[in-house]
């Protein structure tokens, strides 16, 4: 495994409540994990468990309660661009800009000069197979190929770690399955951290390294499975008898959880 | 939180009306441009007192009321019409939405010259003010109606009638309504802009000579009350529309 | 097919000549095209100078109504609490006939072009305000985030991001206030005043020039389309994104 490389982002005894007003919400208790450098790490967990809050934590966009976030050791407080890149399951692309330039603009944020910039975009369009659609606008492209524009904008900045929010959620699902393999693909040809939160099992498994899975509110982390399964992988994996049991061993956890906390999640599932 | 956003609305105004009569009192604010509140609230009293400004008032609203109960079941029905019937809606709409777009305020002069200063013609003016956003409105609210529910209580045997009543009408109703509110406030600002211009009584001749001559204290007074009436009369009608409109949240999202 | 349109509108003024000089319509009111040249070929200076005048108070009133509209409708966007105070006290302020407030202007500002412009930027106000808040208050939260994440300050991320964004409710916005502020200038001229193109229409209407009358018409008529016209050219630059986004769905 990879259990020799640095850890790029870590969280202790990270909490979060919203008190609202009326009755305080406890949002996310007591996460503790690390992630290993180019590594491809997993969070699955059932609807409003707090996934998205735990992602905007990690990227400094929300406070904590309780706890911390380091990214290479150093504390995590706001938003840090040059290490820490998101997507969000919206593609997010700014319509009136061109693909080109939406890949450019966290570059133009951060002060990069125009030759640079165009430079850099361009690679990042080569590398997620959209050389040529550097001038077209984001309308007149599909969803997996905004997606695709998302990813190279994301690793414009050259980030430590990739955080990923349901990127593929609002695909169909042939569309996701290519889009699983093609961040595959880019992943290893960067080996860039990648951090993906997601509701479905199978993407989770068939992606990553390591599953988290994640409890109902108040989530906490009730199991870290090794998917153990070789790469590089293509989604007839999906098939294999490690494959279901290594899925089984989530599910397990996911319905113990429900058990104890004596409600029916499967409505969340 | 309501609670709060409402104390913090109310404390402004409260803010706003304390530092404009203590102003008037200390000097700061000019009393001869600016009444104190306590001024305008005595001057209003007076003024509601005194039967000249009533029956002014009066001739006001009735010409309001008077060119939105013609104006607006014509345009309801006009529409409604414009709605149902695409040929006829094709047609006509263009015109509706470029007098719409066209301020019908700057045919005033021709109104008055052509038609003169009469009651009817203050009447038609405001008439017109009312139709055309009312009837705007009520086409529109035909597209609200789910035309897959009336295919099907027509092949249950619903008569037409039937289907009227309990498909169109509900459907119909909160953007009808919101037509109708617009409708008053237009008929308002027409007749208002009607007396201003050419009129030997009303609110609007009122207002205009109380400024022409600098009685600030009436002047505030009339505004003031004008503008109150016109905003609880928009929000009841608001209440109402939100009222009807409520089951519209249901069904809508998929 | 521009030559058929040119037929049907030659056809509409030879009839509308036609029913003047047939006194089939009474002199005062209608004036036959003949009658509106006849008038501009007589007082065309008068009439230019006007529209100088009117114009300089649209576009004041029209800047006035864009900064403070836009400006309290981004702030009113952003911050949710004054957003929830300022939204509803906005909307209900609208719905009151801002004319009777203006012979109150006239006493605060005079019977100069102050007035008129301070009349017709708080009827372009409330619209433009209102639709920018909805705007920004519409946005999908993810933008405000992304933007945060990529390190934009917060000024960066309103103008850079949020704005343009909004664009498409922004300028329906100022398409209604657009309308109310020439609306607004012109009535106010016709009401009292010295200048401009309102207070010509008003003056000719008392000497019964009904030809002067309507070209005064025309001109306020221009006027509107003109600021109508130059928002869609606005319109076009700034959301032609949208166009085609709607298009496609």
């Amino acid at each position: 495994m990879t259990s020799t490389k640095p850890v790029v982002i870590e969280t202790r005894g990270l909490r979060k409540v919203f008190s609202a007003g009326r009755a305080p919400i406890t949002a996310l208790q007591d996460i503790s994990f690390a992630v290993r450098e180019g590594s491809f790490v997993s969070l699955v967990g059932p609807s409003g468990c707090g996934k998205s809050t735990l992602l905007q934590m990690l990227a400094g966009l929300m406070p904590s309660t309780a706890g911390e976030v380091f990214v290479d050791g150093l504390p995590v407080r706001k938003p840090a661009p040059d290490k820490i890149s998101v997507m969000f399951q919206d593609a997010t692309l700014l319509p009136w800009k061109r693909v080109a330039e939406n890949v450019e603009f966290p570059l133009e944020v951060r002060g990069t000069d125009a030759a640079e910039r165009r430079e850099r975009a361009a690679a990042m369009l080569s590398l997620v197979g959209l050389t040529d659609f550097g001038a077209r606008y984001p309308h007149e492209l599909s969803g997996g190929m905004r997606q695709r524009v998302a990813i190279a904008r994301a690793l414009a900045p050259d980030p430590r770690i990739l955080l990923m929010d349901e990127p593929f959620g609002a695909l169909d699902e042939q569309t996701r399955i290519k889009m699983g393999h093609e961040l595959l693909d880019i992943w290893s040809k960067t080996r860039k951290t990648i951090f993906l939160i997601t509701h479905s099992l199978t993407e989770a498994l068939f992606l990553s390294d390591i599953v988290l899975v994640m409890s109902h509110r108040p989530g906490r982390i009730v199991g870290v499975i090794e998917a153990g399964l070789p790469r590089p992988r293509t989604y007839d994996i999906i098939g294999s008898a490690e494959f279901g049991a290594a899925r089984n061993r989530i599910w397990k956890l996911i319905s113990q959880d429900d058990d104890e906390s004596g409600d029916n999640g499967m409505a969340s599932l | 939180m309501k609670a709060r956003i409402l104390f913090v609305q109310l404390s402004f105004l409260a803010v706003v009306i304390g530092a404009w009569e203590l102003g008037d009192r200390v000097g700061a604010i000019d009393p001869k441009l600016l009444s104190p509140p306590s001024e305008v609230a005595a001057t209003l009293w007076a003024l509601l007192q005194n039967s000249s400004f009533l029956a002014n008032a009066s001739d006001t609203i009735v010409r309001v009321i008077a060119s939105f109960l013609i104006g607006a079941p014509i345009a309801v029905a006009l529409g409604f019409v414009m709605g149902e019937n695409i040929s006829i809606g094709r047609s006509l709409s263009p015109i509706f939405n470029l007098v719409l777009a066209v301020p019908q305020s700057i045919f005033l002069p021709v109104f008055v010259l052509v038609f003169g200063l009469g009651f009817t013609e203050k009447l038609i003016f405001g008439i017109t003010h009312v139709i055309f956003v009312v009837a705007v409105n009520a086409m529109a609210a035909v597209r609200e109606v789910p035309h897959g529910q009336v295919v099907l209580a027509r092949s249950f045997g619903a008569s037409k009638f039937r289907i009227y009543r309990s498909i169109y009408l509900p459907a119909m109703a909160p953007q009808v309504v919101t037509g109708l509110r617009l409708g008053v406030i237009f008929a308002i600002i027409g007749i208002l802009l009607a007396e201003m211009y050419a009129s030997r009584t009303g609110l609007g001749v009122l207002l205009l000579r109380w400024g022409e001559s600098y009685d600030v204290d009436k002047l505030m007074a009339a505004t003031v009350l004008i503008s109150a009436a016109t905003i609880l009369i928009n929000e009841i009608m608001r209440i109402w529309e939100a009222r009807i409109g409520r089951w519209r949240q249901v069904v809508d999202d998929p | 097919m521009s030559l058929r349109r040119l037929l049907i509108i030659m056809v509409i003024l030879g009839t509308w000549e036609a029913v003047r000089r047939l006194d089939l319509v009474g002199p005062l009111l209608l004036a036959s095209p003949s009658e509106i040249i006849g008038a501009f070929v007589k007082s065309w200076p008068d009439y230019f100078l006007a529209l100088r005048f009117t114009i300089a108070e649209i576009a004041a009133a029209l800047a006035l109504a864009l900064i403070v509209g836009i400006g309290t409708g981004i702030v009113a966007g952003m911050v949710p609490f004054f957003g929830a105070t300022a939204g509803p006290l906005l909307s209900s302020l609208f719905a009151i006939p801002l004319i009777t407030w203006y012979p109150l202007f006239m006493v605060w500002f005079g019977l100069g072009t102050m007035s008129k412009i301070v009349y017709a930027a708080v009827s372009g106000f409330f619209p433009i305000a209102i639709n920018t808040m909805n705007g920004i208050r519409g946005l999908d939260r993810r933008y405000l985030l992304f933007g945060q994440a990529i390190g934009c300050s917060r000024r960066q991320v309103v103008f850079r991001i949020l704005l343009p964004m909004a664009m498409p409710s922004i300028i329906s916005g100022l398409r209604i206030g657009t309308g109310l502020v020439v609306i607004g200038v012109i009535v106010a001229e016709m009401l009292a005043s010295f200048g401009g193109i309102g207070y010509l229409i008003s003056y000719y209407r008392s000497i019964y020039a009904t030809g002067h009358v309507y070209l005064g018409i025309l001109f306020a008529l221009a006027c509107a389309l003109a600021a109508n016209w130059g928002l869609s050219l606005v319109e076009r630059r700034f959301t032609h994104w949208r166009e085609l986004q709607i298009g496609e769905r």
